[in-house]
Parts: structure tokens; sequence; C-alpha cells
């Protein structure tokens, strides 16, 4: 174990925990965000008081959270019922380690660091992997309370998850067949050229939708929500879980549409590349880097926002008409994009 | 380092494997499996085949043991009692046959570390996607066309099974969404008061053995 390891081992550390801190902060305040954008879109004003414009609330949340009494059911299957959060909080922060979140950039008296946490050949691959085992957290949670809403709930959610990964999954096989590699880092490199317009989304735009609208229903949320709807099942599979272990979930459910979005930003939208960013200062550049990674930020952010204004507009699915609409439209249309794109792919070149 | 990291997984999962087993709750069982899984998958990626353990993860501890779980969740299968062991005389049968087992592995492990074939680095192109999809789409073209024809068999199959008016046994259990009728509506030989059922699945099928138009339209609201 010489120096360079060692260095690289610590430099991990110290990445993973960055990356762990962001994405914990964005989260907490998109929780805020989301209560203050729904609330304008409903005509109100939102949580306001605490500190300026509302922004101590998550701190407040957090507190409330923490102190609040934790009441387990009592025939409930102990060990599923803490092991179930955890689950899905651990699979919604896994896959955060392969999102490049800029370029190589060079920071001083470190040395040209490319800015993700892990590259690796199958990260597309690794992403859908996780995804699929956060399902496990959702199911055992329903299972484990003891409750038939709970049950119903957690049924629910997971058929709902397990239809929608097969469209989400198939979307992301048409940009695979355009970048030619599951390496997320080259093809965030691939959408470079053209000062923009090679961004997937415009080669792309089907699957980009079908990406969208299968990514909604894998994260639970509005309109696809029914498994938590407050006035369906009581609060569905998570009706059993207090103070803590709810956060997790709340937690879980929010990283999820955080990690989400970042698939999206990096397939679709060309990930760290901004416009004009190369002319003006350069590839490895400090300025480079620092532009790259506020314009993911950006797009990011874009997405969260697009969630929250989907949730504050479109009233929800009932269950028959989401499966329907998950099995026989969006697979068989996600099927036809691939075979258009593989078509393109052959003839184009 | 590496050897270390194998004892880790490797012990994983020949814990989980044994939990699997021993294990009274079904539920546990199945997450022990899990548990087996996701370790074999992390000594895959230790073997150099990121590919194979991204999609052991996916496809098996993502989607087969998910429905395993369905099944164990909605037919409430129940604990296991402590039964009265009623085989004694296989447990000496049992260690015979074990110690046999793993004469053999020592015997093949000692055999193989002795040969003058040296086995390949651990750094290798077989295990990348790019070898893989290539392999797939050249070299095992055929037999990659024919599983896929398996796979829809199954499907096919398994709706197939699941679509017949059947009559429910004793103590079976019925898929949400069917309806339970009583046997004498589907054959007028059987007397009334045969309380056996059948399942029927969906609301046109009851109309048309009942004779009844069917005009139910679910994508109306009743």
């Amino acid at each position: 174990m010489d120096w360079a390891t060692i260095l690289d081992i610590v430099l991990k550390f110290v990445a993973i925990t960055i990356a762990f801190t962001v994405v914990l902060l964005i989260v907490a305040y998109t929780v805020l965000a989301e209560r203050r954008v729904l609330a304008f879109i409903q005509g109100r004003l939102g949580p306001n008081r605490v500190g300026y414009g509302g922004m101590l609330q998550p701190f407040a949340d957090l507190l409330k959270f923490i102190l609040k009494e934790d009441i387990v059911p009592d025939k409930s299957t102990r060990f599923i019922y803490f092991l179930a959060p955890v689950i899905a909080t651990m699979a919604a922060l896994m896959t955060m380690i392969v999102y490049p979140f800029g370029p190589e950039t060079y920071i001083p008296f470190i040395g040209t660091i490319p800015l993700s946490i892990a590259r690796f050949d199958v990260a597309l691959l690794y992403v859908l992997g996780v995804t699929s085992v956060g399902v496990y957290g959702i199911m055992l949670a329903g299972w484990s309370s003891n409750n038939k809403y709970s049950l119903m709930g957690g049924l629910r959610s997971s058929a709902q998850m397990i239809s929608y990964e097969l469209a989400l999954g198939l979307s992301l096989i048409g940009v695979i067949l355009l970048a030619g590699t599951l390496d997320l880092q080259k093809i965030v490199e691939m959408q470079s050229s053209w000062h923009g317009f090679r961004w997937f989304i415009f080669l792309q735009p089907l699957g980009f939708v079908i990406y969208l609208i299968a990514a909604i229903a894998e994260t639970n949320r509005v309109p696809f929500d029914l498994p938590e709807a407050e006035t369906e099942l009581v609060a569905g599979f998570h009706t059993e879980y207090s103070a803590m272990k709810f956060a997790l979930f709340f937690l879980a459910e929010y990283i999820n549409m955080f990690t989400v979005s970042m698939l999206a930003t990096t397939l679709f939208l060309g990930g760290w590349n901004v416009p004009f960013a190369e002319d003006l200062f350069g590839r490895g550049t400090f300025l480079f880097g620092l532009v790259g990674v506020i314009g993911f930020l950006l797009k990011v952010i874009f997405f969260l926002f697009l969630y929250i204004w989907l949730r504050g507009t479109l009233p929800r699915f009932r269950f028959d008409q989401l499966m329907n609409f998950g099995w026989k439209f969006l697979l068989p249309v996600a099927l036809l994009n691939i075979f258009l794109t593989a078509t393109l792919v052959i003839l184009l070149t | 380092m590496l050897v270390l990291l194998f004892i880790l997984f490797a012990g994983l999962a020949i814990g989980c494997a044994i939990a699997v087993v021993a294990q009274r709750n079904p539920l546990y069982c199945a997450i022990s499996l899990i548990g087996v899984f996701v370790s074999l998958a992390c000594l895959y990626v230790m073997l150099a085949a990121p590919f194979i353990a991204a999609v052991q993860v996916i496809v098996y501890a993502g989607a087969i043991m998910v429905l395993v779980v369905f099944v164990i969740m909605l037919l409430n299968v129940e604990q296991e009692e402590r039964r009265r062991s009623r085989l004694g005389f296989l447990v000496p049968v049992a260690v015979v046959l074990a110690a046999i087992l793993i004469a053999e592995a020592t015997f093949i492990i000692w055999f193989v570390d002795r040969s003058p074939v040296k086995p390949l680095s651990n750094v290798s192109d077989t295990g990348l996607t790019s070898s893989i999809g290539s392999a797939l789409f050249t070299k095992y073209l055929l037999p990659f066309e024919i599983t896929s024809i398996l796979l829809l068999m199954a499907i096919v199959g398994a709706m197939t099974l699941a679509r017949r008016i059947k009559e429910i046994p004793p103590g079976g259990a019925v898929v949400p969404g069917a309806q339970v009728l009583p046997l004498h509506m589907f054959d007028p030989t059987i007397a009334l008061d045969d309380t056996r059922a059948v399942a029927a699945h969906g609301s046109n099928e009851v109309a048309e053995v009942m004779g009844v138009p069917d005009d139910h339209d679910p994508t109306k609201r009743d």
C-alpha cells in the first residue's frame, strides 16, 4: 500500500462524504421547494415563517422527526419492519456513485481528477439493478406492518414499480445504441459537440418522453401515486411507520426522485455539458469544471421542478388504468423506439 | 486483500444459504436467498465479470425473488412448525454423503493446484459487456434466439393456464379480482346444494355463462 493508493482511498472517502452531504441537503430543500411551489400553484403561500422565506424549515422538520414518539405495531414482524426502510434508503443512496458531476478538472494541490466517485464498465446496468432492489423496501414494509391497507398499498406499489421498470430499461436502450457503451462518463462526453445540439434529447425525443413517464411511475409520484395517496389506502405501505422510519421512507422517495433526475440529465440533457463553455474556458481548467458542475445542478433542479409542477397540475391514475398504460402502451412504444433507433443507426453508419 | 474480500463474500453467501434452509418463517428464507444472490454478484465482480454481476442482480434478485416474495405474501404461507423427526435413519446417510462430497471437492482443488496449466489472470477481456455482446450475436446466436423463444413459450403457457375456468380445490386461494361462483352455474347437471366453487376471470365470462348481455364497460365508472 503506497502513498498513491492511500491518497486515492482518502479522496474517495472525501468524495463520498461530500456527495452524501450535498444529496441530503438538496433533498431536504426539495421538500421545502415542493411545499412552497405547490402552494404557489394552489394560490397560497406555503411555509415561510421559519427562517427567511422558510429556509430553515427542513431543519425544523428534522428536529420534529427525531423527537417524535416511535410507535411499533405489536404484531408486526420486527426484523423485517426495521429492515424495510433501511433497504429503501440504501438502494436510493447507492446509485449516487456512478454519476459524473463534472468533467476532469484541475483542482489546485490535488491535480487533475474526474468529478465522479466511481467509474466502471457497466454503470447503467448497476443503476437499473440497484433500483430493482429498492422495490423490496416497499414490499416488505407493506407486509410487515400487519395491516391489510399497508399490504394492499405495498403490493400495488411494487407491482407498479416492477411494471414500469421494464419500460424504463427499454427506453434507455435507445441511448445505449446511440452511445455504444454503458459507461455514463463516456455517454456524457459523447454529447459534447455541436454546441448542445448533440444532447440525446434531440436525437431520441421518444425515448426521453418514455423515460420521463416511466421514471415518474418508478418513484411513485403524481400522477402515479395511487399506492400512497392520502385519500386511498390511508398512507399506503408506510401507514404504520412513525418518526424516523417514516422520515427514512420519505427521504428514500425524494432521493429516488433526485437519482432519476440525475440519470435523465446525464443521458438526455448532456450531463455537465454547457453549450458554449468549451470556447470560453478551455477543457480541463478549474472554471470549466465549475461551470460544468453548476450546469449539471441546474439541469437536475429543472427536473425536480418538473416533478413538483406535475404534482400540482395532474390528477392521479386509477390502478387498473396505470397498469394498462404501463403494459399495453408504454412497453410497445419503447420497443418501437428501439426498433426505429436501431434501423436509423444502421442506415446512417 | 482479494483473499479477505473473497472470504467475506463467500462466508456471507454460505451463511445466507444456511439461513434459507434453517429459517422457519418463509419470508426470512426469501430475504436470505436475496442475500445469497447479492453475495454471488459480488463474487462475480471479483472474477472480472461485471456484466454477469449486474445481470444477476437485475434478473435474480430484482425480478425472480420479487415474484417469490409476492407469492409468499399473497398466499400467506405460514410458519413451519417443529415436527417430530421421523426419518432418523437418514442422518448417518447424510453424514456419509457429505463426507464423500467434501473429499471430492478437496481432491479436485488439490489436483488443479498441481496441474501445469496456468489459470487466467484476473484481468481478462471476456467479462466485458462488449465481448459478451459480440459473442452472443455471432458465435452463440442460435442458442440466444432459441432461449428467447423458450421464454416466450413459458409466458404464453402461464397465461393460458391461468385463464381457464376451473374448480377451486378445497382450501385453495383465489387471485384477488376473480369471481367465485357455484359449480351449478356452469354445469346444470350438478345438484344445487353442491357447494364446490369455480373461479371465473371477469364479468364477460360470467355473463356468457349466465346468458345475459354483457354491458359492463370497464372504461366508464360504475
